[in-house]
């Protein structure tokens, strides 16, 4: 009885074994994602897929925290435990996820932090555009584009996390001295329903809007089909942020959004710099990523960089 | 005697609240209440235009067409947690047999309610056959509804942008059925969704006030043995309870997906909690046994003002939610029998 047992037991050691005599030099690498329920970090994750497909050396093992800091965590001492080559982390919070991934970093596992940090230093490499930049440039293209007056309805993020704090305080820095007024600003929590409930109140409220400013795609289309239900879509503009290609690049070809500022995932460069690191290459501590705005003139050409490393840092 | 006292209950004006007594004014009450706020914060003016009502009555119609459905299933003393994930299923499943898969809009419409009713006959069946907990059935429901609409999604938002082999993206046309349901009629008086709402209304109250089987879930509600003893078939009216709440959550999600122009598969997340609340604060009772759908329409109103109201005056996020706090505790408040 027990001999069939130790035999697939041994069958099995003998395929580990040959697979592993006979196969290349393969890098595992753990990617602990917070939260898979954005289409963002979707994007973010395909990124990373699509990047690392092109690489046959490297195996991506995917883990989704669904928005649960301690679950993030329990998955990041999971990936320490199974020995990974490398570990991407885009973590939810900064604190109480820099104990797991330091530790991780102390065992001789690399870190690569993405979009959001954890606190510190001990991690390889850190990865991230700068929201607030970004806010800032969208500032400036509004200013520039209503000729530096007008009235600006602001629909925001979840103003108790950090990308819409920064995409607000970016946008008001973006303003400044300009004749551009916040009309009516609200919290529309990145979510469509949301933005277009508060927008129907503005319009409502508000007879004359020059443009929308959303802090995501999702919002600025949700105030988009307000305005269009009440025969006032052509009255505005609506500018919203994130870009990704079935959003924000869709409704700037659909002619919905006047401009869509690409916050860009970081997927690719993260995987950029996994090889790096694992081919024993130094890679820079930390590197703010570029980003794009596009609009209906440039879309075709793949957007325009936005002027943010001369904003300086 | 207590089938004597089961017997009596499918007679007209034994019934709480069949006749028109105090507790309409009481429910008429708290929506007068929130009402009052609203002429008296008006935002300059906008609250006395027509315009805004109508977006309001808009806004929260899907809340309303989940609550039609709750209100059944709190009169037979159930609790029905998985109406917002069936509602989120069924934005995607719609989106994408319409937009993805370019269905017919009644065809896909008439899959979505199947798919409605099957999730909430699911649950119905836990709760009858198995007899497990309400709560605990549909939170089991709403949990594995919510992963399957994550999984048919493929964890994305369902929009008129197709996904190719080649990683571009082509981009469909929205369907007539999509204009056609999200528009205003009656002169640009009222939209489509709340005419939805409304016939959701009046199928409820059809089978609350004239059929035997929605006295049956009263019965159920009331006191489910002496029900049974006297012949009501009690596991039956409990699958038509869950049954049309998941229904109704269909068409909820039917009509969410067109407002969004894609489905979301995070729709609808804890729109359940909405549902209850406008189900209680317009007087109808957790423990069931009693409650009138027009209640719940007056709930509806109550819940949908208030959004409104806040909205119009662009309150801060966490001032909302005191206030929404603090207004949901004055409207039930108000409706009690004695103060």
């Amino acid at each position: 009885m027990k001999l069939p047992s130790r035999i697939v037991l041994l069958a099995w050691f003998l395929i580990f074994a040959l697979a592993s005599l006979t196969g290349q030099q393969k890098w595992v690498i753990g990617m602990s994602q917070c939260n898979l329920g954005e289409p963002w970090r979707v994007q973010m994750n395909a990124d990373i897929r699509k990047a690392a497909a092109e690489n046959p050396t490297l195996t991506v093992i995917f883990k989704d925290a669904q928005n649960d800091t301690l679950k993030q965590r329990a998955h990041v001492e999971e990936f320490v435990n199974a020995r990974v080559n490398l570990l991407i982390i885009s973590p939810k919070e900064a604190a109480p996820l820099t104990a797991p991934v330091a530790d991780a970093f102390r065992k001789g596992i690399p870190v690569v932090v993405l979009d959001r940090r954890v606190l510190g230093n001990e991690y390889t490499c850190f990865i991230g555009a700068d929201n607030k930049r970004i806010g800032q440039a969208a500032g400036r293209w509004i200013a520039a584009k209503l000729g530096d007056q007008g009235q600006v309805v602001e629909l925001k993020g979840l103003m108790t996390s950090t990308p819409g704090q920064d995409r607000h305080s970016g946008f008001v820095e973006g303003i400044r001295g300009t004749g551009i007024e916040v009309i009516f600003e609200a919290d529309m929590k990145w979510l469509e329903p949301n933005a277009r409930k508060e927008m129907e109140s503005a319009l409502a409220v508000h007879k004359k809007i020059d443009l929308v400013y959303a802090h995501n795609d999702p919002g600025a289309h949700g105030a988009y089909l307000a305005a269009k239900a009440v025969g006032r879509d052509k009255e505005m503009l609506f500018v919203g942020i994130d870009a990704l290609p079935q959003e924000g690049q869709m409704y700037v070809r659909q002619g919905i959004v006047a401009a869509s500022f690409e916050y860009p995932t970081g997927g690719r460069e993260a995987v950029d710099s996994a090889v790096r690191i694992l081919g024993g290459k130094r890679v820079p501590k930390e590197v703010t990523l570029p980003s794009r705005v596009f609009t209906s003139e440039n879309i075709d050409k793949g957007g325009e960089w936005l002027d943010i490393k001369a904003a300086g840092k | 005697m207590e089938e004597l006292t089961i017997l009596e209950i499918p007679d007209r004006g034994t019934l709480p609240g069949r006749r028109f007594d105090d507790s309409w004014i009481r429910a008429i009450s708290a929506l007068c209440f929130v009402f009052l706020l609203g002429l008296i914060f008006n935002s300059g003016g906008a609250f006395f235009e027509w315009g805004t009502h109508r977006d309001m009555l808009r806004q929260i119609s899907v809340i309303g067409i989940l609550a039609c459905g709750m209100t059944l299933v709190v009169i037979t003393a159930g609790i029905d947690l998985s109406v917002g994930s069936i509602l989120g299923l069924n934005a995607v499943l719609f989106a994408l047999l319409t937009l993805h898969l370019a269905w017919p809009a009644i065809p896909a419409a008439g899959a979505c309610l199947l798919a409605g009713l099957a999730c909430g006959t699911a649950s119905g069946a836990l709760i009858a056959r198995w007899r497990m907990q309400p709560f605990i059935a549909t939170l089991a429901t709403m949990v594995f509804t919510r992963g399957l609409a994550k999984s048919i999604s493929g964890g994305e938002k369902v929009s008129r942008a197709v996904a190719q082999p080649d990683g571009s993206y082509q981009y469909a046309d929205l369907p007539g059925f999509f204009l056609w349901l999200d528009q205003k009629v009656l002169g640009g008086n009222i939209a489509v969704v709340t005419l939805v709402f409304l016939a959701c209304v009046v199928v409820c109250w059809l089978l609350l006030s004239r059929l035997r089987w929605g006295r049956y879930l009263y019965a159920v509600g009331a006191n489910e043995e002496a029900a049974r003893l006297s012949g009501v078939p009690t596991g039956r009216i409990k699958l038509l309870a869950y049954g049309m709440a998941g229904a109704f959550s269909a068409i909820a999600g039917i009509c969410q997906a067109v407002q969004e122009q894609q489905g979301d598969p995070e729709a609808g997340a804890a729109y359940e909690l909405s549902a209850i609340a406008v189900v209680v604060i317009g007087g109808t009772s957790l423990s069931g046994g009693q409650g009138r759908i027009g209640f719940t329409l007056l709930g509806t109103l109550t819940i949908g003002y208030l959004e409104k109201i806040l909205s119009l005056n662009a309150v801060s996020e966490a001032s909302r939610l005191i206030l929404t706090g603090c207004i949901i505790v004055a409207a039930v408040l108000l409706q009690r029998k004695r103060c």
